[in-house]
């Protein structure tokens, strides 16, 4: 996080915004019974969320490969990793491919007689599992 | 409030530009990447939202403040966005005061002298 620091205090303060406040607006009201939002609060609002586009694609981009590309897998390595990006674990999951889901299936079923606590994968791995014969 | 999902959605070119400055000048953006980025940020908004509502509501305040937003970002560990936000908040007030004023020295103009009050009208409606 202190990694950036230079191109922080590089950035002039700047009282305009480039996401649409209205769109802010609609976002904020969809959330909680948030009563009345003052122009000011819009403001930093839309700002800050300016703020986290760029600092999570630029984290993305140098903490994980660099490269030409930005590239999603970079982006849900990132939220993986960092702690206060947590809130984002279920929007940007990691990517897995369907033999490694099938082994998650496999694995979940042989521990199947030991615990009983992970009820809903196992039927979910009763439903899923193809008709061997 | 919310009538379509979509309404939450903010604009991909925004979302693009606001990437693309962020990176070096050679790099390019999946289009995937982008997609989870614009997602994230409403997200991201609607979870700082409701953190500062919170506390707001813990302070009996009604509405959020700045302030309420400024002090969430920190205990959400984005105190990183503080230093910046404040300054543009600032640059946000001063912005407002200075417009307000030039406002009132508009009408005062303009009671004074009516070739005046014409003349700032077509200038208000030229800005």
């Amino acid at each position: 996080m202190s990694g950036n620091k230079a191109q922080l205090e590089e950035r002039q303060p700047n009282a305009n915004t480039l996401l649409p406040p209205s769109r802010v607006r609609t976002i904020m009201k969809s959330s909680m019974d948030t009563g009345l939002i003052t122009n000011e609060v819009l403001f930093l609002m839309t700002k800050c969320t300016e703020m986290f586009v760029q600092h999570l694609a630029r984290e993305a981009h140098a903490k994980h490969g660099g490269g030409d590309t930005l590239k999603y897998e970079q982006l849900s390595q990132l939220v993986n990793k960092e702690k206060n990006l947590e809130f984002l674990l279920q929007i940007v999951p990691e990517k897995i491919r369907v033999y490694q889901f099938k082994e998650m299936l496999r694995l979940n079923r042989s521990r199947d007689g030991d615990d009983d606590d992970d009820d809903d994968d196992d039927d979910d791995s009763g439903s899923g599992s193809e008709s061997e014969e | 409030m919310v009538e379509r999902i979509e309404d939450l959605n903010l604009p991909n070119t925004v979302i693009a530009r606001l990437i693309k400055e962020s990176l070096p000048d050679s790099a390019n953006v999946s289009k995937e990447a982008r997609a989870a980025i614009a997602r994230a940020a409403s997200v991201f908004a609607i979870f700082v939202t409701s953190s500062s509502t919170a506390l707001a509501h813990k302070q009996n305040h009604k509405t959020i403040t700045a302030k309420d937003i400024l002090q969430t970002l920190a205990e959400l560990d984005f105190e990183s966005f503080v230093p910046s936000l404040t300054q543009d908040l600032e640059a946000y007030r001063k912005m407002v005061k200075d417009k307000k004023e030039s406002k009132a020295n508009k009408k005062e103009a303009s009671t004074n002298d009516n070739a005046n009050a014409s003349e700032a009208v077509v200038e208000e409606a030229t800005e």
